[in-house]
């Protein structure tokens, strides 16, 4: 130990090493700390080799991974049931029990009740639960409201972890999206190492799809840029297919796909500030946001007559059908428009990155979920769970979810498993998009939801004529900074 | 009427167990209703007030008490007024609406044509579907690419109407539903005071030389009004109340113009998690409707003259 330090730092250093021994901490979070405490490497190794031998997470351990040691625990998820992830996890949930002995019982709510029901047992003194998935733009909400248990201590128990886990596999910026949360900080993501969920049970982000058979009778290359994608949509519209489409009804995916892929990839910043500043100001009024939703009302002569009113479903099945020419769109609805038999055009489809303006980089919003243990679960289940939750967030589910239902996989493997590229062209641009994705800046305070409807109605009000791009733009910032203001994020 | 019942009940009891008796009479008979009223509604109540005193959401455990706070937000709330504005607007145009259908369509199936037995029965149907399935099913056939509404209307040549897409329809569209589906209850309540009106009456009218409108006009309608204003109270609380159908058919767009409270106030509780605000803005819309009530009530005047038949 470090022989200059003072009173505070000894406790600090003894109350890390009974962490250590207690499991309060992890042996990576241990290494940060001592480093800061000025704690020298050879001292931090033999504490490290002194607690070995002592951590709890080894006792009653070979330190050798057992698949079937939980066998005979029931479990229980609670996850959404508006994509096709309970499908795919209900699918196999017999391999599940033979591999693990581990039952896993399904309760799969649409979202709005999903929310509701996590929160509910969050918060109640036992949960219901001891797996629960949530979406990436409520891990401040959820996460950062202290209520998942850390997972570090399970990753690095090679008695816990499956030898063939490789979590390095798990895309970066899902991981910073679901996973990682500096508590005591506040701060979602990079720079912090502490993990509360899995990326699971599917990731995901906006590309372009596009028809190759019209783009190539025309003589076009898929656009790359914003002017392209309007040119092409100028050129293609006819009286059968619409030169282009886009989320225009009151709609989530109007802001959060269409506006703010072309609101950043025409070099727009949503935020400026931060809200532990309290300076967390919206950035609506710029050239840039006023830009993108000028860019979806000139759109309107050329895409489908009743386009305002089309959210998800309209646009998968118009396109599927042959009826629109390009659009962008959630890379999970590849499933669909690339299945023969729900897509006339499956054949016919290619997809690129998104488009973006001159001298920026393509790039779109980060969707997708995690997958965590409440801290409320039943204490003797947590490492049952944890076993589940490795074996749900897996390579081999990554790929099945891949092969049987085009989910969009939370691993690079998946997205670049050879046989299933050639089944799915599309999955590296998939796969690409996904990694290079952005958090939605909104998505750190819980006010996530109400800003996004506030700027869904305001935008398909100026698509149906009832206000100017400018005009929905400044309504929303100023309905944006109150929120904002009363949520104590803005001064 | 109840008062007498109970006198009765009570000296029976009186007379069977005595004076201790009766308390456990009393007990036994009010117990379980006053428990399940305590559980279900006072419970509830007092619960709900305390969370609109209080700025709990999604991510805090337990709110803090803010006093008045959320009641003064919702009074500086421009949605809330555009929402009050909407809600006056769908309660008055769709119980006034379908008071009038529904009192016609008594009148006209009071006349007893052939076959109107099972015509009642077929319109009856709609106030029998669950407001939410009235609200997904009415949104598919409005529709405006494959919707039958705008297929048949084309049919025969009339434009496509854009009913849900435009904030010139989409609150008419609202009404129009909302009218197709009850008004089949205010025709079974008013019919059924037709059906138990005194023929005599009539009779006497006719002998005094009273054509069909002036029996109508003096005789009929007053006589029905105690039953229109039940129809007008139950369906005015009901309307206010409609959330279910507001919440599959339109989502309460265009640009806010269906938003009624409820959905507001289930927008607020359940897709922001603002509990406190939500459980404040259910509060105010429960005063809105005890004095809508009261009022209602008083101006109506149900007398008891006009239900003495």
């Amino acid at each position: 130990m470090n022989q200059d330090a003072t009173p505070n730092q000894q406790r600090a250093i003894s109350d890390m090493v009974q962490g250590l021994l207690e499991d309060r901490i992890d042996r990576r979070e241990f290494v940060s700390r001592a480093l800061i405490l000025g704690l020298s490497a050879t001292s931090i190794g033999a504490i490290l080799a002194a607690c070995a031998g002592g951590s709890s997470s080894n006792n009653g351990t070979s330190g050798t991974y057992d698949p079937k040691k939980y066998a005979g625990t029931q479990l229980h998820i609670l996850m959404t049931g508006d994509e096709n992830d309970h499908r795919a996890l209900g699918d196999q949930l017999s391999q599940l029990k033979a591999e693990t002995g581990i039952d896993l019982v399904i309760t799969a709510p649409s979202l709005t009740p999903l929310i509701n029901k996590t929160l509910e047992n969050l918060k109640a003194s036992k949960s219901d639960f001891e797996l629960v998935e949530y979406l990436g733009f409520l891990t401040t909400q959820q996460v950062g409201g202290g209520y998942y248990e850390k997972l570090n201590p399970y990753l690095n128990d090679p008695a816990e972890t499956p030898p063939d886990y490789d979590f390095n596999d798990l895309i970066k910026a899902n991981l910073n999206n679901v996973g990682y949360y500096d508590l005591a900080a506040k701060k979602l993501g990079n720079g912090a190492t502490d993990l509360y969920g899995i990326p699971g049970l599917h990731s995901g982000s906006v590309i372009y799809f596009y028809r190759k058979d019209l783009f190539a009778a025309a003589g076009l290359q898929p656009a790359k840029t914003w002017d392209e994608f309007k040119a092409a949509a100028v050129k293609l519209n006819t009286k059968d297919v619409a030169g282009a489409s886009f989320v225009g009804a009151n709609d989530f995916s109007l802001a959060t796909v269409d506006w703010y892929t072309r609101f950043i990839t025409t070099g727009g910043k949503l935020m400026l500030g931060s809200p532990t500043t309290k300076d967390f100001k919206p950035n609506l009024t710029s050239p840039e946001a006023v830009g993108a939703l000028q860019m979806l009302v000139d759109l309107l002569p050329y895409a489908p007559k009743n386009v305002t009113q089309y959210g998800f479903s309209q646009n998968v099945d118009g396109f599927s059908t042959g009826k629109i020419a390009q659009m962008i769109f959630w890379s999970t609805i590849a499933g669909p428009v690339f299945n023969p038999n729900t897509s006339k055009v499956a054949d016919k489809t290619g997809t690129t990155p998104v488009p973006a303006g001159p001298g920026q980089k393509s790039s779109a919003i980060l969707g997708g979920w995690g997958v965590g243990i409440p801290k409320n679960a039943d204490p003797a289940k947590k490492k049952a769970a944890w076993r589940a939750l490795t074996w749900i967030t897996s390579k081999k589910f990554n790929m099945y979810e891949e092969e049987k239902y085009q989910i969009d996989a939370s691993r690079n493997s998946a997205f670049n498993d050879p046989s299933l590229v050639s089944k799915f062209p599309y999955l590296p641009n998939a796969g690409t998009a996904d990694s290079s994705a952005h958090v939605i800046e909104t998505s750190i305070i819980d006010e996530f939801f109400e800003l996004n409807a506030i700027m869904n109605v305001e935008f398909n009000k100026a698509l149906i004529g009832g206000q100017s791009a400018a005009a929905a733009c400044a309504t929303t910032q100023s309905q944006w900074e109150a929120v904002l203001r009363k949520g104590g994020h803005l001064a | 009427m109840n008062g007498t019942l109970i006198e009765r009940g009570s000296s029976r009891s009186s007379w069977a167990f005595g004076p201790s008796g009766r308390h456990r009479d009393t007990l036994l008979l009010l117990g379980p209703c006053v428990a399940y009223l305590i559980v279900f509604s006072v419970f509830p109540l007092l619960y709900s007030l305390r969370l609109s005193l209080t700025n709990l959401t999604g991510s805090s455990t337990s709110g803090q008490f803010v006093g008045l706070e959320n009641y003064r937000d919702i009074f500086t709330d421009p949605h809330f007024w555009g929402a009050a504005g909407t809600t006056a607007l769908m309660v008055g145009s769709s119980v006034a609406i379908a008071l009038v259908l529904g009192t016609a369509l008594a009148l006209f199936f009071g006349l007893n044509l052939r076959g109107s037995s099972i015509v009642r029965a077929v319109i009856t149907v709609p106030m029998l579907i669950t407001p939410i399935v009235v609200g997904v099913m009415w949104r598919a056939l409005l529709n405006p690419d494959w919707g039958i509404v705008n297929w048949a209307i084309g049919r025969v040549g009339l434009p496509a109407i854009n009913w849900l897409g435009s904030t010139d329809t989409a609150l008419k569209t609202l009404v129009m539903v909302d009218v197709w589906q009850w008004t089949p209850f205010v025709f079974v309540i008013v019919f059924a005071r037709l059906q138990s009106l005194p023929v005599e009456i009539f009779e006497a009218a006719q002998v005094d030389g009273a054509h069909r409108l002036a029996q109508l006009r003096w005789i009929t309608l007053p006589l029905l009004a105690p039953a229109i204003a039940l129809a007008a109270i139950i369906r005015g609380i009901d309307a206010f109340r409609s959330f279910d159908l507001v919440y599959g058919l339109s989502y309460g767009g265009p640009a806010r113009v269906t938003t009624t409270l409820s959905f507001l106030d289930y927008q607020s509780g359940f897709d922001f998690q603002r509990y406190g605000f939500a459980a404040a803005m259910a509060y105010v819309m429960v005063v809105i409707l005890v004095i809508a009530t009261t009022v209602l009530l008083r101006l109506v005047q149900v007398r008891r003259e006009d239900a003495v038949q």
